[in-house]
């Protein structure tokens, strides 16, 4: 594309780019964080977060309050944003957002599948689906029998229709094959991402592709730690790492063969950026491999910020905000169990 | 001489009811730690998988269990309850499970194998590439139901004990109405 994005960036994209920077310079502090770390109900902690950007957001909430309702209007709050930057943006900015809607929407495709399997009410599911990944033909999902009915009949008319090339199959829907499913499609729309950002070029691809990259790597890594004692076998294990990253194609060769833990460390072993995140496992805080790589993500995203007129901001923004409610909801459900030993494992991002 | 062996047994029952409190208190702790682990590594689970996939929407309204509990009378009507694993039944238990069986979450079917497949481990009802924290809160609960029933047995030998003590001081008294 155009290099010298300076000069004709902000024509199209600088409103937004300033909106998005507004809002995460609203995230919150640690010492919001240490705040809310002190409240002793859940009540304490609504209180405190009113005084936070957050605002009144729990103000229409019925008694009593739950950990899964501050989830989902945390969740609609960051919809709302989104849906505001979505509108309002103009090609390439639209295409970029879109694909990074589709992630929600494999993840609610595979709710509503799980959801048809256990014989829940289509109403049920919809009302916990992600409001990031809402598509129109969302309610017919649960009528697919086979992944080859899934895209004929339903998905087609979706963004998520070009990630299904390699999952077409007439195999019926149980566990493992939902599982198969969700993995090779995030596999293939991270694929697609990745392309994107490249052809992009620019700031874009100098701050997205390696933010990209490492999620592939965690994806293989978490994919093979979460196999070990599964009825997975290691060749299906391979058809689901992402042929993309710094792992690709030696590491994920030798990570393919990996049986334990141990295994997976010697292969992290060869990549600089990986040794020091697994030796982090363990240790006195008791981190697991998933606490190493969020830790890592926030970091690369922070850093997205000290870039100017690229697409990554709105990425690292919408990936920070994540962060931001899995902190709080890990807060809450300590505060809600009474078990404040663990409290402080959140991930402070400002 | 009735009253000295009378005493002699009501002595051993109070050490024996002593050693079985505490014996319930340990217990009870034990059970309260392991419930306590296995909620917390379910909001790690939710942590690392989303709010959303570690929930009410992942499981069926019904379900068929893994575990059964099995009463079993050992003598002078004390009660034991003993954890069974479902769907390996013996021929010969058909007889007293009608009455004595309770299952634990319960399904609207009556108590008898009608499939020979073992039940499916509730742990693929959140995919089959679960995180570490999620086999750990089963672990933590499987180890809790045994101590429950561990501690119900615990309780019912309790009460008895305390019935058999007030019975043999009632004795006591009978036999010597001046002293005890």
């Amino acid at each position: 594309m155009l290099e010298g994005a300076e000069l004709y960036f902000n024509v199209d994209h600088g409103y937004l780019e300033g909106l998005v920077r507004g809002c995460k310079a609203s995230l919150l502090t640690q010492q919001d964080y240490i705040n809310l770390v002190q409240c002793e109900t859940l009540e304490d902690l609504k209180i405190h977060l009113q005084t936070t950007d957050y605002g009144n957001f729990l103000a229409n909430q019925t008694n009593p309050l739950t950990v899964s309702k501050i989830d989902t209007e945390m969740r609609k709050r960051l919809c709302g944003e989104f849906e505001y930057f979505r509108n309002h943006s103009l090609e390439p900015l639209s295409t970029f957002l879109t694909y990074m809607t589709c992630s929600y929407m494999i993840d609610n495709v595979i709710l509503l599948m799980n959801g048809a399997l256990q014989k829940k009410s289509v109403k049920e599911i919809l009302g916990k689906c992600h409001p990031l990944g809402r598509f129109t033909e969302m309610e017919a999902v649960n009528i697919a029998e086979t992944p080859s009915d899934l895209f004929n009949a339903i998905l087609i008319e979706t963004p998520l229709a070009p990630f299904f090339q390699d999952c077409m199959s007439e195999n019926a829907l149980d566990e493992l094959n939902i599982e198969l499913l969700r993995n090779k499609l995030y596999k293939s729309y991270l694929e697609a991402f990745y392309k994107f950002c490249k052809n992009h070029g620019d700031v874009t691809a100098d701050v997205m592709c390696p933010i990209l990259e490492f999620e592939a790597d965690r994806r293989a890594f978490i994919i093979t730690l979460n196999s070990f004692g599964t009825e997975l076998s290691k060749e299906d294990r391979e058809t689901l790492y992402p042929t993309f990253g710094k792992l690709y194609p030696e590491g994920l060769r030798l990570l393919a063969q990996a049986e334990d833990f141990d295994q997976m460390k010697n292969v992290a072993d060869h990549y600089g950026v990986y040794k020091p995140l697994f030796e982090a496992v363990g240790g006195s805080g008791g981190k697991t491999l998933e606490d190493v790589f969020y830790e890592r993500e926030v970091q690369m995203n922070v850093l997205a910020f000290n870039r100017q007129f690229h697409y990554g901001v709105f990425y690292a923004y919408v990936k920070l905000k994540e962060q931001e409610m899995r902190n709080i909801v890990w807060i809450a459900e300590c505060i809600s169990q009474r078990h404040r030993t663990k409290i402080n494992s959140y991930i402070p991002i400002l | 001489m009735a009253a000295l062996d009378l005493r002699a047994e009501l002595d051993s029952l109070l050490l024996q009811l002593l050693g079985d409190l505490e014996e319930l208190e340990g217990k009870r702790a034990v059970l309260n730690a392991r419930v306590e682990e296995g909620w917390l590594s379910l909001a790690k689970a939710r942590y690392a998988m989303g709010t959303k996939s570690v929930g009410p929407l992942q499981y069926a309204s019904h379900m068929e269990p893994q575990v059964c509990l099995q009463a079993s009378e050992a003598q002078e009507g004390l009660q034991k309850f003993k954890v069974v694993r479902s769907g390996v039944h013996a021929p010969e238990e058909v007889g007293p499970r009608e009455a004595a069986l309770r299952r634990r979450k319960a399904p609207t079917k009556t108590p008898e194998p009608q499939s020979s497949e073992a039940p499916r481990d509730p742990l693929n009802w959140f995919g089959i590439l679960v995180p570490h924290s999620l086999r750990q809160a089963q672990a933590s609960f499987r180890d809790g139901l045994q101590l429950a029933a561990d501690i119900a047995s615990l309780q019912n030998r309790i009460d008895w004990s305390r019935s058999q003590l007030r019975g043999l001081q009632e004795k006591l008294k009978q036999l010597e109405p001046g002293a005890a």
